[in-house]
């Protein structure tokens, strides 16, 4: 069963066309991540799902948990807006009661009391939001969206600017709602992140849908491409390498885009002649390669400029 | 409903928890006491000290009777008399008289405006040799009353009466006619004001009351000063708290989970709950007060029904225009220019009120009491100033306001689902309307 059925969907902004003809489904109980660059539709696409924003009249239809008429007041889903705000005069608890209220939950009490000392706020309670930190403002947010348990939790950047174990308790709530039953969909600029977690991955970029799968169809699709290596040696220069589109460095090693065709025998001959040969390794491009190959406006190659489009148009 | 509800309590909560509502609720009273308190303090602090006053009188015959009359005033009715204790609450007037000793007018004026410079007089009156024949016509004057002190009136009033009275008396001994005779004949005749007679329960017919024009016109003014000032108690606020929502970007979450009519119905409502809240206060102590001040009968507690359902109106009306404000604009400083000319509207009645109270049945009170904005504040008054107004009236007024308010909300909630999720530039007028035209 699919939570959300999006068809051939637009919408325009004045003359600026924010998502072009999207199709787009999600199964149930599945971890969707939706990445790409900024302003290129992800958050537009969320609203639109949310019902905040309406699509283009007559562009195509939007489905979520079966109906194609859910108000954005939809008391099954859950929302954690990318541009987050808190009533800074309210309580914790008050504010958290309120939103819960608001989704229609009744019995809210215990539940407020349970969410805050799973994420660590039970002192916090009864001061006011503007005593928070930037973190924990943005885990009382969250509180706030899943509160009600809902069959669907709709996160747009859910772990930027958090430290790292605050990012891990927020990631192990998520992953606990989809053992619960609930769908997820977040969008981030962390790719290693998408990569862990997402069942699923949606690129959007300048409107247009440029990836959609599990992560492992959209590798097959780029295919076997990438050498990462390791080499000392003082004349090691990865970009001289005949055969090589375009280099990642890492700093201890280097992620190699082979150019269509390159024969790996042959990198690897060269890059001997460089140095000592620590490591090589024929590997899938990584997510983030995947991003930057589309995202980089323009890419060089040793035969000139070549634009984008083919990289989308291979996605 | 729910959801406008949870949105409403928590908007009421909010507004009745902040320091400009306490402000209002606490301070206002006490100010107003506290004035009326001072004035009444004031009143017995007036000043006692004595005022000379120089006459230089061309006719030899007047300036004596203004001297007499000075003393007689200095000898009794400065005083009041308490229990066994005589306490002065008026100044002395002192009257010099200046010999002319063969000076022209303008030299002895000069010298005469010298003293007032100087501090010695308050002021001083040249009667001219013509004061004791009638003049040609009204405007032509021949006692003339100098001083510094143009905002100071008690002197240049209490001069009229010695001053006119002596030259009367000498202007009928010219004529031989008896002072008596005449007063008897000329006797001013004043007319008492009183409201109409009725007949009660028993059938007997009850004296009319006497009227008090201005008792007559507090009633219809402090309704709509209250009125005003629980619109703008209840709107002000709300424009921020939406601009707030906005800033703070807390609409969004908002409208994740109720839709942004519904939220600003939830806030509208939250605010005609603060504005009963104040206007409810307001009128239980007026209501106190006015008892206690023996003035119960003057209280319009026939009206307050009738309050309470235009105050109802017109917080929804102007608070709609107030949100919608808080939705268009992007800080607190386009929000003050923006919403001037809804308080321009706001106030409108304010610029009128005078001849409504005046002339409650014209056809321009009419007119103006169904122009919907002024409605609530102007028809109110109408009702308040006896003997009312026909029903339909109120009730006519009361339908266009309410078609007013469903449109201005419907308009307002357009401008406020696209303005609410809109930042970094504020709206212009030409957008606004195109929000509202398309939706």
């Amino acid at each position: 069963m699919n939570i959300i059925e999006i068809e051939n969907v637009s919408k325009t902004f004045a003359e600026h066309v924010a998502v072009h003809q999207l199709s787009l489904t999600v199964p149930a109980g599945s971890i969707y991540g939706f990445i790409g660059p900024n302003g290129s539709g992800k958050t537009t696409t969320l609203r639109m799902i949310m019902r905040i924003y309406y699509p283009d009249p007559g562009s195509g239809s939007i489905r979520v948990l079966g109906e194609s008429a859910t108000g954005a007041a939809n008391d099954r889903v859950g929302y954690l807006p990318e541009e987050r705000g808190l009533y800074k005069k309210m309580k914790v608890r008050d504010i958290l009661r309120f939103y819960a209220e608001l989704k229609g939950r009744k019995d809210f009490r215990s539940a407020v009391a349970d969410w805050l000392d799973r994420l660590d706020l039970g002192a916090w309670a009864n001061k006011k939001v503007e005593t928070l930190s930037k973190g924990m403002a943005q885990k009382v947010q969250f509180i706030s969206a899943v509160i009600t348990e809902p069959e669907l939790v709709i996160l747009d950047e859910p772990f930027s600017g958090l430290d790292p174990v605050n990012a891990d308790v927020l990631r192990e709530e998520v992953l606990a709602l989809r053992k619960r039953g609930s769908t997820v969909i977040f969008s981030t600029h962390d790719m290693s992140v998408a990569e862990q977690m997402c069942d699923y991955i949606f690129m959007i970029y300048k409107g247009n849908k440029v990836l959609d799968g599990t992560l492992d169809s959209i590798q097959d699709r780029y295919g076997q491409d990438t050498v990462r290596v390791c080499v000392e040696g003082n004349g090691y220069d990865p970009n001289s390498i005949a055969g090589v589109l375009r280099v990642n460095d890492f700093g201890r090693f280097q992620e190699l885009h082979m150019s269509p065709g390159a024969d790996t025998q042959h990198i690897l001959s060269q890059l001997i002649k460089c140095g000592h040969v620590n490591h090589f390794e024929l590997i899938k491009p990584s997510l983030h390669d995947i991003f930057v190959r589309i995202a980089r406006p323009v890419v060089e190659d040793s035969s000139g400029l070549r634009s984008v489009s083919k990289e989308v148009a291979r996605a | 409903m729910r959801k406008v509800m949870v949105v409403a309590v928590r908007e009421y909560v909010a507004a009745v928890k902040t320091k400009a509502f306490m402000v209002s609720m606490i301070a206002v009273p006490i100010i107003w006491a506290g004035s009326i308190a001072v004035q009444f303090a004031l009143k017995d602090k007036v000043d006692t000290n004595d005022k000379r006053i120089a006459i230089l009188d061309y006719t030899g015959q007047i300036a004596p009777a203004v001297v007499d009359a000075a003393n007689k005033r200095n000898a009794s009715s400065i005083f009041e008399e308490g229990s066994g204790n005589r306490r002065q609450i008026l100044p002395r007037f002192l009257v010099e008289i200046v010999q002319p000793g063969g000076k022209e007018l303008d030299e002895a004026s000069f010298e005469l405006s010298q003293r007032v410079r100087n501090e010695e007089l308050l002021a001083y009156v040249i009667i001219d040799r013509e004061a004791l024949s009638p003049p040609a016509d009204s405007n032509e004057s021949h006692v003339a009353y100098y001083s510094n002190s143009p905002t100071y009136r008690d002197v240049a009033n209490w001069l009229r009466g010695p001053i006119n009275d002596r030259i009367r008396q000498i202007r009928m001994a010219r004529l031989n006619l008896d002072p008596k005779v005449v007063r008897a004949a000329m006797q001013w005749v004043a007319i008492a004001d009183l409201g109409l007679v009725s007949r009660d329960e028993q059938g007997h017919i009850t004296q009319a009351k006497e009227t008090n024009r201005i008792a007559n016109m507090l009633g219809p003014m402090g309704l709509m000063m209250l009125m005003l000032m629980s619109i703008m108690v209840g709107s002000q606020p709300l424009m921020h708290s939406v601009l707030e929502e906005k800033t703070l970007r807390i609409a969004e979450v908002l409208l994740g989970s109720i839709s942004p009519f519904r939220l600003m119905l939830g806030k509208l409502i939250g605010t005609v709950g603060v504005s009963l809240t104040i206007a409810t206060v307001y009128l239980c102590v007026a209501f106190f007060a006015i008892n206690q001040a023996g003035y119960g009968d003057l209280f319009p507690a026939h009206l307050v029904w009738w309050f309470a359902l235009y105050d109802v109106l017109a917080v929804f009306m102007f608070g709609a225009l107030f949100a919608s404000v808080g939705a268009a604009v992007t800080d607190i400083k386009e929000a003050q220019s923006m919403v001037m000319p809804v308080m321009l509207v706001v106030m409108m009645p304010l610029f009128v009120w005078m001849h409504v109270v005046e002339a409650p049945s014209s056809t321009l009170s009419l007119a103006l009491s169904l122009f919907p904005p002024a409605t609530p504040m102007l028809m109110l008054i109408r009702m308040a100033v006896p003997p009312g107004i026909p029903i339909w009236q109120p009730i006519l007024g009361a339908v266009l306001v309410l078609i007013t308010t469903l449109v201005i909300v419907f308009a307002a909630s357009r401008v406020f689902r696209v303005g609410i999720l809109i930042q970094g530039k504020g709206a212009r007028v030409g957008e606004v309307l195109r929000w509202i035209v398309r939706g």
